[in-house]
């Protein structure tokens, strides 16, 4: 008994509320990895509460011709995050005359959020581009640094109902005659990410307005964007 | 330049009137007395090469090292006041070693070699409030070898804290005589194999003692195989090639 | 030891202590679907008109895309509930039966404040723990009458209102619009624009328009008035092809795996 009421100890452990640093504004950004492309899909609403601040205010940040950096959690950390990412690129290109790879970039991501171990920026990144070989690569992160590359990925508002949808149309799992290695085409991905957000908008009241699908390959970064329903 | 000698050549940052810091300038010639040291660069890796001074038959050759790794891509040849290279080849590696934590990926080996660089002048009483490391220059110049997405480099540093990048360099006691021997012989397609010979060659016009498989060391760096020092066994086979 | 006999109606609070008691634990509760809603009444020449949106929330997630907000209280009477789903719907058909054997038993038609008094009596007896929010429209002998009934028993009589977490924007709406004497088709239609507006920019609603007219021995309920939200069609189809779905047949599986799950019975 005693270990059970451990386990299930609660969060708040008294019932006045503290003052927190740290606001929600809702949202959701996922992203798919191909064979030689990547795609980063985010929604453009901004909330607090039961209030929008915003129909479109995008929270996948262009941060070079090679890498899209795709947020949600707190959007005044999620920018600031990203300003010291953009710095971070920069002074890389001066000292060692080359632009920063997107597996360097990832790295440095996840210092630059580990070092905020203890007041964590409220973010949940994921950041797209193509590495060395010009594959697609997506690296998705918690709050406070940990770093997976993977091939799809979902953070957000949304998150739980998109995720286990990549899982089933992207990662093939637990399918008979399905091979869960292959990677989607960039038209079969695009459909996904489109269906995913429609979707979601339908069943989350964080998520719509608009989306912005970033489409990142050797030629550059293409975006296109989509209405979502505004209600 | 000793003609001109004056006061102005004790205090290590203070400039002559002619516009010269003359302890950087004797911390130069402090390199001409050290043994020589060779680099070239190939297509297929950098090579490095160095004389040991054995001056005494009870000394051990083995424990004379004057090439060292600074990362598994990149080395380093040394020679002058060689102590003074282990501050700089100790900076040299936290900095290699702080970007792969950084980057997850090896440092460019002209970061490295501008990391080691950035030391170089940090001597003196020190601005206020800057805490100065050093009392004086160093005494020693560097040949950094390695290899990098932009392939196979060699680098120069001395006392003054410039580098320069080279095909081909000899620095050291003979580093006259060896640098225009390399500047007759090397050409740019030159291959790994053939530069061991021309390194070892080289050395053996400039060195006092008998060249052999215990007086000089070799290593390379290559995109394949990073940074190996020979063992005396494969330094013997490149000297009977010769 | 006997039981003790159970209550046949009214709430049953045996498990208040006990709830207490796991509360102070740190067992969380189960949440009540809410009707984070948009609702609106207004009082136009001939009558009454109600508004609501159609959905319903649980948390964050919409649980109902087209709920039904606006609930039948008696022939002349229809009342639109915010706030828990349940206490909304029970409350309302409650009352709606007590109205009814009232006009049995009185022979006439309900009143609309005969209504709006039962209702703030039975919420103000809760002390709030109902978290019914009402805006109650009618019309009887003395004419049409609008009412809200906050959740802890207390009312207003107003001639255009709004409750719910888009009563603001709905509200905005009124106070800009609205005027004596509005026309059947001007009522509906800024009943309408309230309600949107509650849709556009509360997170709490959403979806489409209800709306329900109320005349003189009249009432028109406009089930899906407006429809602005449309789901719009999917890129592809999903569906697997046959035998996508892993499964342990039990007949292979007999004697090989002693493990394997028995899907016979």
């Amino acid at each position: 008994m005693r270990t059970a009421t451990a386990v299930a100890a609660p969060i708040e452990a008294h019932g006045h509320n503290h003052w927190s640093p740290y606001v929600d504004n809702g949202g959701t950004t996922l992203a798919i990895a191909g064979e030689d492309y990547v795609l980063v899909a985010s929604d453009t609403r901004q909330s607090d509460g039961y209030a929008i601040n915003s129909r479109y205010e995008p929270k996948a940040f262009v941060l070079s011709n090679n890498a899209v950096l795709g947020t949600s959690g707190c959007v005044a950390d999620a920018k600031r995050l990203c300003e010291v990412l953009e710095q971070r690129a920069q002074l890389y290109q001066h000292k060692h005359d080359r632009q920063i790879s997107t597996p360097a970039l990832a790295r440095l991501l996840s210092n630059t959020m580990y070092n905020r171990r203890m007041l964590p920026y409220y973010v949940f990144p994921v950041l797209a581009g193509l590495d060395s070989e010009g594959r697609g690569a997506a690296y998705a992160y918690d709050a406070i640094g940990s770093m997976e590359r993977v091939t799809n990925s979902c953070f957000g508002s949304a998150e739980t109902l998109i995720q286990p949808f990549l899982d089933n149309q992207v990662a093939r799992n637990n399918q008979r005659g399905a091979d869960p290695e292959r990677l989607l085409t960039r038209q079969e991905a695009l459909k996904i990410a489109i269906d995913a957000f429609t979707s979601a908008t339908e069943r989350d009241i964080y998520t719509g307005d608009y989306l912005e699908i970033f489409i990142i390959d050797a030629a550059g970064v293409h975006k296109e964007t989509r209405e979502l329903k505004h209600d | 330049m000793f003609l001109t000698r004056s006061e102005y050549d004790r205090g290590v940052n203070t400039f002559s009137p002619e516009g010269r810091l003359f302890q950087v300038e004797y911390a130069i010639e402090a390199i001409k007395l050290g043994t020589t040291a060779i680099g070239i660069r190939t297509g297929e890796g950098a090579l490095l090469a160095v004389e040991k001074r054995i001056t005494s038959p009870l000394l051990v050759a083995d424990s004379i090292e004057k090439i060292l790794e600074i990362d598994g891509h990149v080395a380093c040849a040394m020679s002058g006041l060689t102590a003074d290279s282990r501050t700089m080849i100790e900076h040299a590696r936290v900095e290699a070693l702080n970007h792969t934590f950084s980057y997850q990926e090896p440092i460019p080996v002209e970061s490295v070699t501008q990391a080691v660089c950035d030391l170089a002048l940090r001597f003196g009483e020190g601005a206020d409030g800057q805490e100065s490391t050093m009392s004086r220059p160093f005494g020693v110049a560097l040949l950094i070898a390695g290899v990098d997405e932009r392939g196979p480099q060699l680098y120069h540093t001395d006392p003054s804290g410039t580098f320069l990048r080279y095909e081909a360099k000899a620095i050291g006691a003979g580093s006259e005589g060896a640098q225009s021997a390399l500047q007759e012989q090397y050409h740019r397609d030159i291959s790994l194999a053939d530069a061991e010979v021309l390194a070892l060659k080289v050395l053996k016009q400039v060195m006092e003692e008998k060249l052999s498989n215990t007086n000089v060391q070799l290593a390379k760096v290559t995109k394949e195989a990073g940074y190996q020092i020979y063992t005396t066994d494969e330094l013997q086979a490149v000297i009977s090639r010769m | 030891m006997a039981l003790p006999a159970e209550a046949s109606t009214g709430f049953k609070f045996d498990n208040v202590k006990r709830n207490q008691l796991l509360g102070d634990k740190g067992y969380k509760l189960p949440t009540a679907t809410k009707t984070g809603t948009t609702i609106v009444g207004l009082i136009f020449k001939d009558g009454v008109v109600l508004g609501a949106d159609t959905r319903a929330t649980a948390g964050t997630i919409v649980a109902d895309k087209n709920c039904e907000k606006i609930h039948y209280l008696a022939p002349n009477m229809y009342c639109c509930g915010a706030g828990t789903a349940a206490d909304t719907e029970f409350t309302t058909s409650m009352i709606s039966s007590q109205l009814a054997l009232h006009s049995l038993n009185t022979g006439r038609e309900a009143r609309v404040v005969t209504a709006m008094t039962m209702l703030k009596q039975y919420l103000f007896r809760y002390q709030g723990h109902i978290g019914a929010a009402l805006v109650l429209g009618g019309y009887d002998v003395t004419g049409p009458h609008l009412f809200t009934i906050y959740p802890h028993g207390s009312t207003d009589k107003l001639p255009f209102v709004t409750m719910g977490s888009g009563s603001l924007a709905a509200m905005s709406v009124f106070e800009s619009r609205w005027r004596e004497g509005l026309s059947r088709e001007e009522g509906i239609e800024l009943v309408k624009d309230a309600i949107e507006a509650g849709v556009f920019n509360d997170l709490g609603s959403g979806s489409n328009v209800d709306v329900c007219v109320l005349t003189k021995g009249n009432v028109e309920y406009l089930r899906g008035y407006s429809r602005p939200n449309e789901r719009v069609f999917k890129e592809q189809s999903y569906k697997f092809a046959p035998g996508t779905t892993e499964f342990i047949d039990p007949a292979a599986a007999q004697g090989e795996d002693a493990t394997a799950m028995d899907v016979s019975a």
